[in-house]
C-alpha cells in the first residue's frame, strides 16, 4: 500500500492515536499536516519523527471546538498545497461525569470538538478533494455502544460520529470520497492514564481475548487500510479494533456442568 | 484596562461568578472554576493577548495571582521582542 503524494490532515495529531497514525501514513509517503491545540511540543516532535520518514510535515494550532478555526486552519492547507487526499478526524476531548453531573457547558464542549468538528471538517476536505476523491477515517470508541460510568457524554458525542460517518459517507460517494470510522476499545495512551491513573495498576487493565491491550498501532493499522485503494467498497462502517473485547460474553468464565 | 483585569472580566465571564471575588489569591476552586472552565480560560487569554500558555505551565498556576504573572511576563517578553 503506498500513499506516495498524497497530503494527510490528522486531527489531534501529535500524540496518542493521532501521532501513531500521522506516522503510519508518513511511512506509507503521505506528506501529513498534524494539526494540534494544547500540546505544541509533542506537536513539534512527532513532525520531526514524519520529516524523519522522508516526507513532508506541517504543523498547525486550531481547537477543532472552534468553528471559525477549522476555517482558519482549512484556509492555510488551502493555501499552501491546494487539495487534499486524506482527512483523520481524530482530535478529541470529554468530561467525565455521571450523567447526573452532565450540564449544557459539558455537552457541548465535548459534541463539539468530537461530533460537530468532524462534519465541519469534512465538509471543508470536500471541497480540497474535489475531482481527486478522498479518504476520510474518524476516531471513535467502544463507548458508543457499551456503557461506562462517567462515559455518557463522550460515547453519545462518538454515536452520533458513527452516524455522521454513515451519512457522510452515502452523500460523499457521488464525490469518490470513502467516509469510515475505526472504533478502539482501552488503548494505552496518555489521555487513558489521565481518567484512570491511579488504577492503571496490572491486575485492573481490561485484557482482550486477544491476550494483550490494543495499541496506538493496531488503531493506525486499521486506519491506513481504510486510506487504501484495497477498502474502496468500505463505507460509512465503524470498523471496531478492541482484540475481541466487545463481544466476549463475560458468563464463559462458568464452568458448564456435566 | 490592565492585564490582570483583563483576566479577571474573562474568568469572570466563563465562571458566571461577580468579578470582585476574584483576587491574586483566589484559587480556580475558589472561584468556581473545573478543568473546562480553565481551559477555556486560557484559550481566551491566549487569544486576547497573542500568546500560548503550555498546559505543563498552566498546571502550576496555584491561583489567579500566577496566571496573571505568567501572562504578564509571557507579555511583556513578546513586547520586547
Amino acid at each position: 500500500m503506498s500513499l506516495e503524494g498524497k497530503l494527510a490532515l490528522v486531527t489531534g495529531g501529535g500524540r496518542g492515536i493521532g501521532r501513531a497514525i500521522a506516522l503510519k501514513l508518513a511511512s506509507q509517503g503521505a506528506d501529513i499536516v498534524i494539526n494540534f491545540f494544547r500540546r505544541r511540543d509533542t506537536a513539534e516532535q512527532t513532525a520531526k519523527e514524519v520529516q524523519a520518514l522522508g516526507v513532508k510535515a506541517e504543523i498547525i494550532r486550531a481547537n477543532v471546538g472552534d468553528p471559525a478555526k477549522i476555517d482558519e486552519m482549512f484556509g492555510v492547507i488551502g493555501d499552501k498545497f491546494g487539495h487534499l487526499d486524506i482527512l483523520i478526524s481524530n482530535a478529541a476531548s470529554g468530561v467525565g461525569r455521571p450523567i447526573m453531573e452532565v450540564d449544557v457547558k459539558a455537552w457541548e464542549w465535548t459534541m463539539d470538538i468530537n461530533t460537530r468538528a468532524c462534519l465541519l471538517c469534512s465538509q471543508r476536505a470536500a471541497r480540497l478533494m474535489e475531482g481527486r476523491g478522498g479518504k476520510i477515517v474518524s476516531l471513535s470508541s467502544l463507548g458508543s455502544f457499551l456503557v461506562w460510568p462517567t462515559y455518557a457524554v463522550v460515547g453519545v458525542s462518538k454515536a452520533a460520529l458513527e452516524a455522521l460517518t454513515r451519512y457522510l459517507a452515502i452523500e460523499l460517494a457521488p464525490l469518490g470520497i470513502c467516509v469510515n470510522t475505526v472504533a478502539a476499545s482501552f488503548v494505552e495512551t496518555e489521555a487513558l492514564k489521565f481518567y484512570f491513573d491511579e488504577q492503571l495498576g496490572k491486575d485492573k487493565l481490561p485484557i482482550t481475548p486477544a491476550g494483550r491491550m490494543v495499541t496506538t498501532e493496531d488503531v493506525a493499522n486499521v486506519v491506513a487500510f481504510l486510506c487504501s485503494e484495497e477498502a474502496f467498497m468500505i463505507r460509512g462502517q465503524t470498523i471496531i479494533v478492541d482484540g475481541g473485547f466487545s463481544i466476549y460474553n463475560p458468563l464463559s468464565v462458568l464452568e458448564r456442568k456435566d | 484596562m490592565t492585564i490582570e483585569e483583563q483576566i479577571r472580566e474573562i474568568m469572570a465571564r466563563i465562571t458566571h461568578v461577580d468579578g470582585s471575588i476574584i483576587r491574586r489569591e483566589s484559587t480556580f476552586k475558589d472561584i468556581k472554576a473545573d478543568s473546562l472552565d480553565v481551559v477555556q480560560a486560557l484559550v481566551a487569554v491566549e487569544e486576547t493577548f497573542g500568546i500560548e500558555i503550555p498546559d505543563e505551565e498552566a498546571q502550576k498556576f496555584q491561583n489567579f495571582g500566577d496566571f496573571v504573572s505568567y501572562v504578564e511576563n509571557q507579555v511583556a517578553q513578546k513586547e520586547k521582542v
